[in-house]
């Protein structure tokens, strides 16, 4: 019997839970525990668009700030007196909107989503501090804190319920439709799939706009439970998605890359990340911490991979 | 002294699921042409590539070179003995000057921050292409030069180098007559001045003039070493082949019925011109022309990888506006590529992923998501319809051999119910036992109604099959045959003297064939 | 006369001079002397950093931890000036230790580039995370001020001849041996020969590991060269000072016309392009424009760019017709 990938991740994560109950005071206080719980949404959701992005063989720097962007949309709303509603539905229209720039740019003009995307990057963080002038927006209702700080039933934090939904969300999209199995032939081979009649654009297109529509959701969830905006919004989830997207098993060339491993990702990080800081190691340490990870797991792969295809040679050369 | 300038022995090279080359060697002699020559995927370029240091070998391999035991690891070890390798894709740097690309990896083995030498690189260069009778300004960077021009700048550079072994991977494939014979005329000084040369090209006729030795691979293993003069064009080919092959010519004589497919004077700038043409039920029809002719171009424009300039395309009587490839996979054409396993297949995906591809947004169950039960029947059909193996569906389409990858792609596109396809140089690189399925399985789907045309550069493979042939020459319509009045005399002479324009061929003009491969 | 016009250089030159002649307009201020001196004196640890991406950027990678490396080595001499004698020898010291830091963090960025084939934005993203974390832990993010300087380098750092400020020779050596690497050194020739074809680089013998290692190693090289230039500019270590600038150097670099996907690039351009930028910034300061907005413009101006570059390299690419078609 052999495991997948993603289930040993699932292990790794369980064993990550367990380390860390025994060895970090107070990890399993339920403050503790429901502070895990508040935060797993927000980083998931920009991981999960991340992942998508690169299983097309891309990636998308300029996700937090679309985030930001998406977050100071709904903040303005808010504090000019609009309904909840209405600021929710302007920071999914930002966060589209962003999301259709960066994807009209790489789809459409072709150029790479790595320049592209250094550009918006840019461009949007320029653009919240123009509106913001540098300060932060805060001060909403207490409805709308809800969002990022409520429980359903008393019992789940409802942005864990948020999460849960755009979890199975990209589980389906991804392996149950033509767009989902398109972004994965797109990232093994974008020429086969122009020979298919596959409407390369529009597969790409799609992939920007979900990553655009997941970092607004981030954005609402972070807007309601931080309480204010700022332009970091979310800012230190940048290099810990593709962290947790390339630890989740996701395949930077493109082509492979599956939710419940980044999910399990996500949890390993958070984990991590809040144990060491229960243990009092510093803030900017667990930063380290998680470059450092990326680059091992990144490293661990390229000589296993080597490993593998020196056994299937002489695996070959036997039989030949 | 040995009278051998290099000897290969025990050269094997496994790759992956594959074992490309098995106990092969190759013996060359001083001052010696000496032609490498097997079908596609007979194993010459791993083999080349084994000689430039590009890929190792697996252990046991042994070269000698001047009679000394010698090591090829990487390709500067190569380089330093003076084996010059001309790819046919060229290996050149278009941002860089042409002095620049002559000189380029002379030093390589010196220290980074050696100081160029502008001076000695112009001199150099300019050495080499007087010799070669180029006319070229040496300080402009190559990507301004046609291909033409950019070969022999590359065979400038192997002149340059001093090399005592040159090899020439189809060195005349894109050379018009006049710089072929300027070719010669090289190869024959070169040979005064005691350098061996490989050569590796499709055209007997050509082998036959230039070489005075001849090895032949067959499916990675070696044939054996054989002196020209005691060759002769046919027994070469069943070398090649292991069998006496002769495709039986077309004889039979289909009913046509009403046109499924008329293209009207479609133009596209630096392509194709004034190509008309119509298609009718139950033919087969053949597309040949040489390398360069404008026949992928068309094929390509037709399906919307490309747009035409000008003209119309009609199915079944209604115009087609195809914009993208998506546009005519709707209309119902198909366009099986040349390149299969670039453009035709997603290598590290499954067989099944691989069949649903084009169709996969219209797999769907009750619940408007995708149908995955009927993905896989769908797939397990067509493996046992088309008889691909092994008959595994799961695996990746990468671990299967090239006749079986093609069935998949034929099976993809069968999958559209199209109504016309477009076979790209099928049969390329594809062994015999495939090659004829591949040919019975094109007769049946015209004999079943769907339009059937075929590209080829084969001569023999477009006699057998196609019922009608079109022969294509600088993107226009150079001729067109019925099978019956068809031989390849007369193809060739449309391939390359046009229709009557009395104007000197521009390309080889002593080959029949254009690409004898089998 | 026609090839001078036609080459990027030349457009970009153009468009600097349009933009001077706008702003001489909207501020009389512009056109000084001093005025120039300030913005070049101003952007020269940007520029040094821009020649180096230039060579990273042609070879079709992407360095975005140059601020960061910058920053590192600029926290390690800052702390080690207390134990610098208040002699010339620690100006020789310092040019010795920060070059070598320099090209170790490079040089860290290019093995994995090159030898463990890990993309390179996401090695650099990495470094970016690890050097960044690592100067807080340190620092606290607490500003280093020139009270424990060595005096000779604060002489150093004010230092004119000709009345022009030490910095700007600095550069000026920076450009013109990096411009002389890639003109007339082998390796030079190597890095345009892998951005122009990898394939063909590998083929005639040029060691493309070694290439790529070298290209960032050399990239932190001129981050340690950035470090002392930030250091004797703003005579203080500030651990936050650099944040984002890599996305400037970036910008700077593909405005200057070199081309992520062949090939093509050169000092010059790069120059220009720094020019450029700082010129647009100072002018939006001149014009009052609120600075928030300089940002928009650069990322803008990335984006632009870019496109633009990939539509001419698109026409280009389809005018290369295959076939000669008979009239």
């Amino acid at each position: 019997m052999k495991l997948s990938k993603e289930s040993v991740l699932g292990l790794i994560a369980i064993a990550t839970i367990l380390l860390m109950s025994l060895i970090a005071p107070g990890f399993l206080s339920s403050n503790n525990i429901n502070n895990l719980m508040f935060q797993l949404p927000e980083f998931g959701l920009i991981a999960l668009g991340m992942m998508v992005v690169i299983i097309t063989g891309g990636i998308d720097l300029s996700i937090t700030y679309i985030a930001a962007l998406s977050g100071v949309g709904a903040a303005l709303m808010l504090v000019n007196g609009y309904p909840i509603f209405l600021a929710i539905l302007v920071a999914v229209i930002f966060g589209l909107a962003c999301g259709a720039f960066n994807g009209f740019i790489v789809s459409k003009i072709g150029v790479s989503p790595i320049l592209v995307t250094i550009g918006t990057w840019v461009l949007f963080e320029g653009i919240i501090l123009a509106i913001t002038k540098g300060q932060s927006i805060s001060g909403f209702s207490e409805t709308y804190s809800l969002i990022g700080n409520g429980y359903y039933m008393g019992l789940f934090p409802l942005s864990m319920l948020i999460f849960a939904f755009f979890v199975l969300v990209t589980g389906v999209l991804l392996n149950k439709t033509g767009w989902g199995r398109n972004v994965y032939m797109y990232g093994s081979n974008d020429v086969a799939t122009l020979f298919s009649g596959v409407r390369n654009n529009r597969v790409v297109m799609k992939v920007y706009l979900y990553a655009g529509l997941l970092a607004a959701i981030s954005a609402i969830i972070m807007t309601s439970r931080y309480n204010s905006v700022k332009v970091d919004l979310g800012s230190s989830y940048l290099l810990q998605s593709v962290a947790a997207s390339v630890l989740g098993g996701t395949k930077i060339e493109g082509g492979y890359g599956k939710v419940m491993g980044t999910v399990y990702a996500v949890i390993i990080f958070l984990t991590l990340s809040n144990g060491l800081n229960l243990l009092g190691v510093h803030r900017a340490i667990v930063d380290v911490f998680i470059g450092v990870i990326l680059i091992s797991v990144l490293t661990l792969n390229f000589f296993s991979d080597k490993i593998k295809q020196k056994k299937e040679t002489t695996k070959a050369s036997k039989v030949a | 002294m040995s009278e051998y300038l290099l000897q290969m022995k025990n050269i094997s090279k496994t790759f992956p699921g594959v074992k490309a080359l098995d106990n092969v060697e190759l013996e060359i002699k001083k001052g010696e042409v000496h032609a490498l020559i097997g079908e596609n995927g007979a194993g010459k370029s791993t083999l080349i590539k084994i000689l430039a240091g590009v890929y190792t070998p697996d252990p046991g391999a042994r070269f000698f070179f001047e009679g000394k035991e010698a090591e090829i690891s990487k390709p500067l070890d190569a380089t330093m003995k003076g084996i010059s390798i001309i790819y046919q894709d060229l290996s050149l740097f278009p941002n860089l000057s042409v002095a620049e690309n002559i000189y380029i990896g002379r030093d390589s083995h010196k220290k980074p921050w050696t100081k160029v030498k502008w001076n000695d690189i112009k001199k150099i260069a300019n050495k080499a292409l007087k010799e070669l009778d180029m006319d070229i300004d040496a300080s402009i960077p190559v990507e301004q030069l046609s291909i033409a021009q950019q070969q022999m700048v590359e065979i400038a550079r192997a002149l340059a180098f001093d090399s005592k072994l040159i090899v020439m991977d189809e060195p005349t494939s894109s050379l018009s007559a006049g710089e072929v014979e300027k070719l010669y005329n090289v190869i024959d000084k070169l040979k005064k001045q005691g350098i061996s040369i490989i050569f590796i090209s499709h055209k007997l006729k050509e082998l036959f003039k230039v070489s005075d030795r001849f090895t032949v691979l067959r499916d990675g293993k070696f044939v054996g070493s054989y002196d020209a003069q005691d060759m002769t064009e046919p027994k070469l080919i069943q070398l090649m082949v292991g069998r006496n092959v002769t495709y039986e010519k077309n004889q039979a004589t289909v009913e046509v019925g009403e046109t499924i497919f008329k293209v009207n004077q479609l133009s596209k700038e630096g392509n194709f011109k004034d190509i008309s043409f119509e298609l009718r039920k139950g033919e087969v029809l053949g597309i040949t022309g040489l390398v360069g002719s404008g026949r992928t171009e068309l094929a390509q424009a037709i399906f919307g990888i490309s747009t035409p300039d000008a003209g119309t395309i009609e199915l079944y009587g209604k115009k087609l506006s195809i914009r993208n490839s998506a546009g005519a996979v709707k209309e119902g054409v198909a366009y099986i590529p040349e390149a299969r396993q670039t453009q035709g297949l997603v290598l590290e995906q499954s067989v099944i992923n691989n069949i649903s591809l084009p169709i996969i947004s219209k797999l769907k169950n009750k619940f408007r998501l995708t149908d995955r039960k009927q993905e896989v029947k769908l797939a397990e059909e067509y493996v046992k319809t088309l008889d691909i193996r092994p008959a595994l569906p799961h695996l990746d389409a990468g671990n299967l051999s090239g006749g079986n990858q093609q069935k998949i792609v034929i099976a993809k596109w069968l999958s559209t119910k199209p109504k016309v396809i477009i076979f790209d140089e099928p049969t390329n690189g594809i062994d015999i036992g495939a090659k004829t399925e591949i040919h019975k399985l094109m007769r049946k789907l015209a004999n079943e109604g769907i339009g059937v045309i075929m590209i080829s550069s084969e001569l023999p493979e477009i006699l057998a099959v196609s019922d009608r042939i079109l022969v294509m020459r600088h993107g226009r319509i150079a001729g067109e045959l019925n099978v019956a009045e068809a031989t390849q005399e007369n193809i060739m002479h449309y391939a390359l003297q046009g229709k009557s324009n009395g104007k000197a061929p521009t390309f080889v003009a002593e080959s029949n064939q254009m690409s004898q491969g089998v | 006369m026609k090839s001078i016009i036609k080459q990027k250089e030349f457009s970009i030159f153009m468009i600097v001079v349009l933009l001077c002649v706008v702003l001489s307009f909207v501020s009389p201020v512009f056109l000084t002397f001093e005025n120039f001196l300030d913005i070049i004196e101003g952007n020269v640890v940007m520029a040094i950093l821009a020649v180096g991406m230039t060579l990273v950027i042609i070879t079709g990678d992407i360095d975005v931890s140059v601020a960061a490396a910058t920053t590192a080595v600029a926290v390690i001499i800052g702390n080690l000036f207390s134990f610098l004698p208040d002699s010339w020898i620690s100006i020789l010291i310092l040019f010795l230790i920060a070059p070598v830091i320099g090209i170790i963090i490079g040089a860290i960025n290019g093995l994995l580039v090159s030898k463990i084939k890990i993309p390179a934005i996401v090695v650099t993203l990495g470094t970016l995370n690890i050097i960044n974390g690592l100067v807080l832990y340190l620092t606290n993010g607490q500003y280093l001020n020139s009270s424990n300087f060595p005096k000779p380098f604060l002489t150093f750092a004010n230092f004119e001849f000709l009345g022009i400020p030490i910095l700007v020779y600095l550069l000026t050596a920076v450009a013109i041996l990096t411009w002389f690497i890639l003109k007339h050194t082998l390796i030079g020739r190597s890095v345009l020969a892998i951005g122009g074809k990898s394939q063909s680089a590998v083929r005639v013998g040029i060691n493309y590991n070694k290439v790529k290692l070298f290209v960032f190693a050399y990239m932190g090289f001129l981050a340690g060269i950035a470090a002392i230039a930030q250091t004797a500019y703003t005579k203080a270590v500030d651990p936050n000072g650099l944040l984002g600038v890599e996305m400037m150097v970036i910008a700077a670099v593909v405005l200057g016309g070199t081309n992520i996907q062949g090939g093509r690039g050169s000092i010059q351009g790069t120059l220009l392009g720094v020019l450029l930028l700082a010129i647009m910034q100072n002018g939006m300061i001149l014009a009052h424009i609120d600075t928030f907005w300089q940002k928009v413009v650069t990322g803008a101006i990335i984006v632009i760019a870019v496109s633009y570059d990939q539509i001419s390299y698109r026409r280009q690419q389809a005018k290369l017709a295959k076939i000669e078609v008979e009239a």
